[in-house]
C-alpha cells in the first residue's frame, strides 16, 4: 500500500482548488475555517495535542446521574464493515451508558440505504424515535418539514468554529442549526497498479484528469478485457451521487452553482454544457468503449468493490474504510487465500480525485449529522430533551467523533483531530493523507429540503437515461434539468 | 404376423425412449435451475470473505471454512445472539400467523362452501378484494393504523397484517377443496345422529387434511419471507423477523457475503424441510379443486 506522491498532487492542486477553498472558508454562520491549512502535514502536527474529557465536558450539559429515557436510530455499522469500527460502536454504546447509568437508552441501527425511508414513513405516523443520526443529506429536507428541533453545537457544550462550515451548511434552514454533524469525509481514488502495469500504464501513476479516467478505462478494457473503471450509476442508492457528482463538478457543471463560491442554488446547470460533458464521459465508458462493469447500472459500491478486490476493476473512486475491509478480509483468509489477499493489498494505490479539463478537482464533502425531533412525531409524544442532548453531546465530542469515524471519515468535530487516536490513526491507516488532501476540494451537496431527490433519483434517472440509450446525453440533461425545475418549485417528479 | 409384430416395437419403442429424453432434459434443466443458486449460496458460506469475492470463482472453496455458521449459532457473540432471536422471532410469527390463518379460513371456507346467506356471493369475491392492490400501497395505512391500536414494534402488527393476506386465498383454496367432498358423507352422518358441527369435525375435517395442511404451508412461506412489512412495522432490534434481520450483512459500502449466504441458507431450511416432507399434501390440494367428481 503506497499513496501517490502526495507533495506534487497538493503543489499541482494548489492553485485550482483556491476556488473551492475559498468556498469552505468561509463564513458561513459567521465563524471562520481555514481549511487551506488542513494539509496531511498540518493534521499531523496537532494530532495527539490535546486530552478532552468527555464524561466532564457532558455532565456540565446534562448531569451524569440524569434519569431519563432515549430512543435513537442511527445509521449503523455491520457485519461487513472494519472489525475496528464495529468495536468502537460496541465501546460507544457501553461507555454511555456506564457514564449515564439512568438514562434508559433504546438505540436502533439501520442500513445506509434503508434510513431515510424508514424514518420517512416512521414520521408519517408520528412514531419517529426521540433523535436519528442521518446522511448529510438528509438534515436540511426534515428541518424544513419541522420534523426537527433546533440544534447547535452551543447547545451541548460545544462551538460551532469547532465544525467544518461545509458540514454546518447541511444542518441549516432559515439561518437557524436543526443538527450537529458527527463525522465529514472526502474520497479519494484508488487503483490497481498491477492491473495498470500489465495494461501498459504507469503503475504508479494515477489519470490526472477525467478525460484521462476515460482513456485509462478504454485502455485496460482493450488490453485485459477487465472493467477500467468502477462506474456506479444505481438508482435510489446515496453512492452513484457521491461517485458522478465530482466528474460533474471537475467537468465545471453542477445541479445548481453548488461549487462555487457563495452558491444561491437558483440558476440550474445540469444542462450547461460543462455538465453534459461529464454525462458524455460516462456515456463514452459505458456505451462507446463498454470499459465499465455491464452491471454499473444497478452498482453500488458494494458492488464494485469486490470486483477491484478480485482484480476486475482497475480504479473507482473510493470510501477511506476499504483498505480497512481488505485489512481484515486478508486476515480472515488462510491458506493459498492470504497470499492472493496480500498480493491484492499489495497493489493498492490511493491518489487524488482527477480533475477536469481546466485542472478542476472536486470531492463530495459527505458525512452524517445527528438530530433531534420535535416531540409531536415521536413514538409516545415526548421528547426527553437532556438524555437527548446526553447522547448528541456524547457523540459530537472530539473523542468519539474521531472515534466513530476511525476507520473511515473524519471526526465532525474538529478538535477529534486533536485527540491521541488521530494519532495512532495516523500511525496505522495510511492513506488518511490522501483523503486528507482532499478536504479543501469537498463540496457539500445544495442545502435544499429538495437535495435527497436530486441526489438519489434524479442525477442516478439521468445517468441512466443516457445509458440506456433511452435518451440522448443532450436529452437526459435536459430532462434532470427540468426535473429538477419541477422538484424545487413544488410541482413534484 | 410375428414379423411385423418385431419391426413395430423398437421404432415404437425409439419414439417413446425419445420424448421420456426430452422430459428427463427438461427435469434436469429445471432442477439445475432451481437447485443451483441453493449449491451456490451453500458453497459461498463456506468460503472466507476474500474467497467469496474472487474471479473467476472459486467453485470449490479452497479453504472451506464453517466460521460463517458458527458465527451465526454462537449465542456468545452479537452476532449470534441477533441471528438466533431474529430466528426465533421469525418462527413465532409465522407459527402464529399459520394456526390463526387454519382457525379462520377452515369455518370460513366451509360456510361459503354449504351454506347458502344472504350476501354469499359479495363477501366470498370482497375477501378477494385486499389481494387485488399491490402489497405495498397498504404500507402507510396499515402502519398508521398499527401505530393507533399501539402495535407497532409488536408481533402481533405483522401476524394480523400477514393475516389479511393470506386468509382471501387461504379460504378460496379450502372452498374448492370443501365443493369437492360429497355433501352425501354429511348427510349419512346427520342421519346416524350426528349434529352439524360432528359431522364438520369427524367426517368433513379429516376428508380436508391435504387442504389444510396446504393452507398451512402457504401462510408460513409467506409470513417466514415477508420483508417490507416487516421492516415498516419493526423497529427494535430484539423484535426484528429474520429477512430484516439478516441486512445486517449489507453495509453502506461492503457486503459479508459468506456470512450473509450462511443466514440466508439457513432462513430457507425450514421453508424447504417443510415443503419436502408435505410437498405431496400441497399438490393434492392445489388440484383437488380443479376437478369435479
Amino acid at each position: 500500500m503506497r499513496n501517490y506522491q502526495l507533495g506534487r498532487a497538493l503543489a499541482h492542486g494548489a492553485v485550482v482548488s483556491a476556488l473551492a477553498v475559498s468556498l469552505m472558508t468561509t463564513s458561513v454562520l459567521g465563524q471562520s475555517v481555514d481549511i487551506s491549512k488542513w494539509s496531511p502535514e498540518y493534521v499531523r502536527s496537532i494530532a495527539g495535542t490535546e486530552e478532552f474529557d468527555t464524561a466532564e465536558a457532558c455532565g456540565s450539559v446534562t448531569p451524569l446521574d440524569y434519569e431519563g429515557k432515549l430512543t435513537f436510530w442511527y445509521q449503523g455499522v455491520f457485519e461487513g464493515d472494519p472489525d475496528l469500527l464495529r468495536q468502537y460502536y460496541k465501546d460507544f454504546f457501553e461507555t454511555f451508558r456506564a457514564t449515564y447509568p439512568n438514562i434508559e437508552l433504546e438505540e436502533q441501527a439501520l442500513t445506509y440505504n434503508d434510513l431515510l425511508d424508514k424514518f420517512r414513513t416512521a414520521l408519517l405516523g408520528n412514531a419517529g424515535p426521540m433523535m436519528v443520526r442521518l446522511q448529510i443529506l438528509g438534515g436540511v429536507e426534515f428541518a424544513s418539514k419541522g420534523y426537527l428541533q433546533e440544534l447547535s453545537p452551543e447547545d451541548v457544550g460545544w462551538k460551532t468554529e469547532d465544525f467544518w462550515p461545509g458540514a454546518m451548511k447541511s444542518v441549516m434552514w432559515e439561518g437557524k442549526a436543526y443538527g450537529i454533524p458527527t463525522n465529514n469525509e472526502t474520497m479519494a481514488f484508488i487503483w490497481n497498479a498491477d492491473i495498470f502495469e500489465r495494461a501498459g500504464l504507469d503503475p504508479e501513476k494515477p489519470p490526472a484528469t477525467w478525460d484521462d479516467v476515460v482513456a485509462y478505462s478504454k485502455q485496460i478494457h482493450d488490453n485485459l478485457g477487465i472493467a477500467g473503471y468502477g462506474l456506479v450509476a444505481r438508482k435510489n442508492a446515496g453512492n452513484t451521487p457521491y461517485r458522478f457528482m465530482p466528474q460533474l463538478w471537475g467537468y465545471g457543471g453542477g445541479v445548481f452553482d453548488e461549487a462555487r463560491e457563495n452558491p444561491s442554488y437558483q440558476a440550474i446547470e445540469l444542462n450547461s454544457p460543462e455538465s453534459k460533458r461529464a454525462l458524455q464521459a460516462s456515456y463514452d465508458m459505458y456505451v462507446r468503449d463498454q470499459s465499465v462493469p455491464v452491471s454499473a447500472l444497478t452498482n453500488q459500491q458494494a458492488d464494485n468493490q469486490p470486483l477491484f478486490l478480485a482484480g476486475q476493476v482497475a480504479m473507482m473512486i473510493s470510501h477511506p474504510s476499504d483498505y480497512n475491509v481488505m485489512l481484515d478480509l486478508q486476515a480472515k483468509a488462510t491458506g493459498g487465500d492470504a497470499e492472493k489477499a496480500q498480493a491484492v493489498i499489495d497493489n493498492m494505490r490511493y491518489g487524488q480525485i482527477p480533475t477536469g479539463p481546466d485542472g478542476r478537482r472536486a470531492v463530495v464533502f459527505g458525512g452524517s449529522n445527528i438530530h433531534i425531533l420535535n416531540p409531536e412525531y415521536v413514538d409516545g409524544g415526548e421528547v426527553d430533551e437532556q438524555a437527548a442532548k446526553a447522547m448528541v453531546c456524547f457523540w459530537t465530542s472530539p473523542e468519539w467523533s474521531l472515534k466513530m469515524a476511525y476507520a473511515g471519515s473524519n471526526p465532525g468535530n474538529l478538535n477529534g483531530f486533536k485527540t491521541k487516536w488521530m494519532k495512532e490513526r495516523l500511525e496505522t491507516i495510511k492513506f488518511l493523507d490522501v483523503t486528507t488532501s482532499m478536504l479543501p476540494y469537498g463540496v457539500p451537496f445544495p442545502a435544499l429540503p429538495e437535495t435527497p431527490e436530486i441526489m438519489n433519483i434524479i442525477i442516478p434517472d439521468m445517468l441512466q437515461n443516457a445509458l440506456t440509450g433511452a435518451m440522448t446525453v443532450d436529452e437526459a440533461a435536459e430532462d434532470a434539468a427540468e426535473k429538477v425545475r419541477n422538484v424545487t418549485s413544488g410541482e413534484g417528479l | 404376423m410375428t414379423s411385423i409384430s418385431n419391426n413395430q416395437a423398437p421404432r415404437s419403442r425409439r419414439r417413446i425412449d425419445g420424448w421420456r429424453w426430452t422430459g428427463r432434459i427438461f427435469l434436469v434443466l429445471m432442477l439445475m435451475y432451481t437447485a443451483l443458486p441453493m449449491i451456490w449460496m451453500l458453497l459461498t458460506s463456506i468460503k472466507s470473505g476474500f474467497a467469496a469475492m474472487q474471479f473467476p470463482p472459486q467453485w470449490w472453496p479452497s479453504e472451506p471454512t464453517l466460521a460463517s455458521y458458527q458465527k451465526l449459532l454462537d449465542p456468545q457473540n452479537s452476532v449470534g445472539q441477533d441471528f438466533l432471536r431474529f430466528f426465533w422471532n421469525s418462527l413465532f410469527v409465522s407459527v402464529c400467523t399459520t394456526v390463526l390463518a387454519v382457525f379462520v379460513a377452515v369455518p370460513a371456507a366451509y360456510a361459503f362452501s354449504r351454506f347458502t346467506f344472504p350476501g354469499r356471493q359479495f363477501l366470498f369475491f370482497a375477501v378477494l378484494l385486499r389481494n387485488m392492490f399491490p402489497a405495498v400501497i397498504f404500507l402507510v395505512p396499515l402502519f398508521i393504523l398499527m401505530r393507533v391500536l399501539g402495535l407497532v414494534n409488536t408481533h402481533g402488527s405483522l401476524i394480523l397484517t400477514y393475516l389479511t393476506f393470506g386468509l382471501p386465498l387461504a379460504i378460496w383454496l379450502l372452498k374448492g377443496f370443501y365443493d369437492n367432498i360429497p355433501i352425501q358423507l354429511e348427510q349419512a352422518a346427520r342421519i346416524d345422529g350426528a349434529t352439524r358441527f360432528q359431522a364438520f369435525l369427524l367426517i368433513v375435517m379429516p376428508l380436508s387434511v391435504p387442504g389444510i395442511i396446504a393452507t398451512a404451508i402457504y401462510s408460513f412461506i409467506g409470513a417466514w419471507n415477508e420483508y417490507i412489512y416487516a421492516a415498516t412495522f419493526i423497529t427494535k432490534n430484539e423484535q426484528l423477523t429474520l429477512p430484516v434481520g439478516i441486512q445486517r450483512f449489507f453495509s453502506e459500502n461492503t457486503t459479508d457475503f459468506p456470512g450473509l449466504m450462511a443466514a440466508s441458507f439457513m432462513m430457507s431450511v425450514p421453508v424447504v424441510v417443510l415443503f419436502l416432507l408435505l410437498q405431496r399434501y400441497f399438490v393434492r390440494a392445489l388440484t383437488e379443486g380443479a376437478v369435479k367428481h
